[in-house]
């Protein structure tokens, strides 16, 4: 049978296709990646763009979390201090409840009441990041108000409404309580159980049922509080999950990625090591041919 | 009646016989490297025999002809091969153009900006009032247009290349048919006067598998020596020395050239070879690649600017559309909406953040932000849009490729057996240069043999 005398292009194309191989290596290992083109393997492509909005996501998720958590806990400390000066005022209608005090005694209480109605308006008006805390939407209005012709001697500004945040895909979460909810209900309210008992003390009325008023104004208040602490466990929580869905969106992209570079090496050795055999059998093969023998004279 | 005359030119033949065939040696010997070439025999044929008294005596050796070892059937297979690679590979190198503008692999395609828009929504949603949130919203919007336009424009810009592609590609098959054609009659005429037409057949063999490079051929060899080529569709190429060059034409639909033969429009009908490539990509895949992504353009833009309108922004005022509202040229169809992309607001406050009208209020951003969530385009969300536009390119690629390497494979073994068939061997010219050159050491001795007895004969008559 005839063969095809020639052997080199046999060889050369072995020596293409090596060289193919030792590419595909060189370039794993260069970029760390296993893929580089979509064509290397668009499903996993395709997939890891899927995988990436939604670890893009959680990292917008986190830090809403963080900036969150910020205002969310400055509420906090800000509704703790309310409590504190409730309870000082409630120990203040306790004490103007002695009727061995004189008139001028009741006065002097009667100003520290005002001294707490106005510390718990400066409170009430805490802002964070330049928006107020308790004027429900109407971020950049002051919700409080000194007002001498309102009952409670203040005026609220801001609304009834609240925002609510995204903390995971589909999970919203109430992010404030407006003031007029915070600080007051159909029964209760703030400052007006406050201007009520510093009436009380100055005209000697009812001290007592003032101060009821104002102890019910703080359990409200107190109650309300509980919402901004489970809000901070709930950003906990929230924040566990989205970090564990991280590393796990991260390995998975990771395994699709990345080079496995001790297979990325062999390969390159392996391409390397038949280069060499192919280029000694291509020095070796015909070398000589009948023309060698022919006789010269 | 035989004469010692007739014995000298009986070897003198034989003599110019070897020569002849010492040639062909000496032709195929030097042509050991040439691409294309068959290797050539020297068909040797005995001389018509003379009546010498009452029996037939043999008059010697002539060199007939000399033939090409060939094997048209294979060359025909090797010719198919070869156009179905030529379009594979330029179908490859021009999808490769394409799929690095989607370079996922790096993270640095589209997903990037989408998922920064939303989340510039979402981060917004934390604090609707802030400045330079509204500020990074509109960047984000910006960058988002902007990738989706140079993503577009790039894909035409390919396109138009291919497009260049193919024109010039016909002028290289009108100047190979021309050529076919040429040869064709050379061929006829070398044949007709009893000549080897092998080195034009050679010739003409490196013409077609050229020509099979670029387009798919279909080689029917006559009786004449001559050979009529059509495309696998009909389309007439070359009939005996005629070629039928191929002309292009514009296309006012898509601007693209449309390729004709004889007034027939055969693009979609080529085949194989480069042309099949180029135009497959330019007809087909981009076309393809483009409408998804204006699709895409389209969908985001009305939905984004729907929920915008729903909303308020951060002086009361219902929303502003937050993209140019794209309009199409032809109802229905989204065509140009990724190139023309472009943010609308200017003025970060216009942003429509709140659902109620309220500037603290974040209803309407996280709506927005949202987006990301629902379905945009095709009852699929703009991730999964998207991550379905990345699978098909890819595929794209990944097919051609793969048929690549099989019909790269199957070609590597035709060629091999066409060398096996054709392929000049050295050992086998080392034969044959020493056969010959007996033979023709023979024949003059013959010569020197005759001449002695000529001699021997003349000595008869000369008194020593």
């Amino acid at each position: 049978m005839r063969v095809n005398p020639d052997v080199y292009s046999v060889i050369l194309s072995g020596l293409q296709t090596n060289t193919q191989q030792e590419d595909q290596a060189l370039q794993e290992i260069a970029t760390g990646q296993k893929l580089n083109s979509l064509s290397d393997d668009p499903a996993a492509v395709a997939s890891l763009v899927v995988q990436r909005m939604q670890s893009s996501s959680d990292t917008q998720y986190l830090q809403n979390i963080t900036s969150l958590t910020g205002s969310l806990n400055v509420a906090d400390s800000a509704i703790s201090s309310v409590v504190e000066a409730l309870t000082t005022a409630q120990s203040v209608g306790v004490e103007g409840a002695d009727s061995t005090l004189n008139a001028s005694n009741r006065h002097a209480l009667a100003q520290q009441i005002q001294g707490i109605q106005q510390e718990i308006m400066g409170l009430a008006n805490t802002s964070y990041n330049g928006e107020y805390l308790f004027s429900g939407t109407a971020t950049t209005t002051q919700p409080y108000v000194a007002d001498s012709s309102s009952a409670s001697g203040v005026t609220y500004n801001g609304n009834d409404s609240t925002n609510s945040v995204e903390i995971s895909e589909g999970q919203a979460m109430p992010i404030n309580l407006p003031g007029s909810q915070l600080f007051s209900n159909a029964t209760t309210n703030v400052f007006q159980s406050l201007q009520d008992l510093s009436n009380a003390l100055n005209t000697n009325g009812d001290i007592s049922g003032a101060t009821t008023e104002v102890q019910n104004a703080l359990n409200y208040v107190s109650a309300q509080q509980t919402f901004y602490g489970n809000s901070v466990a709930r950003l906990n929580n929230a924040q566990t999950f989205l970090t564990q869905e991280q590393t796990q969106l991260t390995e998975t992209q990771s395994n699709t990625l990345d080079a496995n570079m001790a297979t990325a090496v062999t390969n390159l050795s392996q391409a390397q090591t038949t280069q060499q055999a192919l280029v000694e059998a291509g020095a070796q093969v015909s070398q000589v041919n009948l023309f060698d023998y022919l006789p010269t004279t | 009646m035989s004469s010692l005359f007739g014995t000298m030119s009986v070897a003198l033949q034989a003599m110019l016989a070897q020569q002849s065939a010492l040639e062909v040696v000496a032709n195929n010997v030097a042509n050991v490297n040439t691409p294309g070439y068959s290797r050539e025999v020297a068909v040797m044929e005995e001389s018509p025999p003379i009546l010498s008294g009452n029996t037939l005596v043999g008059t010697g050796v002539t060199m007939s002809s000399v033939q090409s070892v060939r094997d048209n059937i294979l060359n025909l297979r090797i010719d198919q091969e070869t156009s179905q690679q030529s379009s594979l590979n330029s179908y490859v190198d021009s999808m490769n153009q394409v799929q690095a503008l989607f370079n996922e692999t790096q993270g640095t395609g589209l997903q990037t900006y989408l998922s920064n828009f939303f989340n510039s929504f979402q981060s917004l949603a934390t604090n609707p009032t802030n400045s330079s949130l509204r500020q990074s919203v509109i960047t984000a919007g910006q960058d988002l247009a902007g990738a989706f336009s140079q993503t577009s424009n790039n894909l035409a810009t390919i396109q138009q290349g291919l497009d260049q592609s193919v024109v010039q590609t016909v002028q290289q098959v009108n100047q190979l048919t021309a050529q076919v054609a040429n040869l064709n009659q050379q061929i006829q005429e070398v044949s007709n006067s009893g000549d080897n037409p092998g080195s034009l057949e050679d010739q003409r063999d490196q013409d077609l598998t050229n020509l099979s490079n670029l387009i798919d051929t279909a080689v029917v060899y006559s009786n004449n020596g001559t050979v009529s080529v059509t495309t696998t569709n009909g389309a007439l190429l070359v009939s005996g020395n005629q070629s039928d060059a191929l002309t292009t034409q514009v296309n006012s639909s898509t601007g693209m050239h449309d390729v004709f033969a004889q007034g027939t429009d055969i693009t979609s009908s080529i085949a194989g070879g480069e042309l099949q490539g180029y135009i497959s990509a330019r007809d087909d895949s981009i076309p393809s690649t483009q409408s998804s992504l204006d699709n895409l353009a389209a969908g985001l833009i009305s939905a984004v600017n729907t929920q915008q309108n729903a909303g308020y922004d951060l002086n009361g005022s219902s929303g502003a559309d937050f993209f140019t509202p794209f309009t199409p040229s032809t109802p229905g169809s989204n065509a140009g909406a990724a190139a023309s992309m472009t943010v609308a607001l200017t003025n970060p406050d216009q942003i429509a953040a709140s659902s109620d009208g309220a500037p603290g209020d974040n209803g309407n951003a996280t709506a927005l932000a949202n987006l990301q969530n629902q379905s945009l385009v095709s009852g699929q969300t703009a991730g999964d849009y998207y991550s379905n536009l990345i699978d098909q390119v890819g595929n794209d690629v990944s097919n051609a490729t793969s048929e690549q390497t099989a019909v790269g494979l199957v070609l590597q073994q035709l060629t091999n057996q066409q060398g096996s068939v054709s392929g000049v061997s050295l050992d086998e010219e080392a034969t044959n240069l020493v056969m010959y050159q007996q033979a023709y050491e023979a024949a003059a001795r013959v010569i020197s043999t005759v001449d002695e007895l000529n001699g021997a004969t003349l000595d008869m008559f000369t008194p020593s």
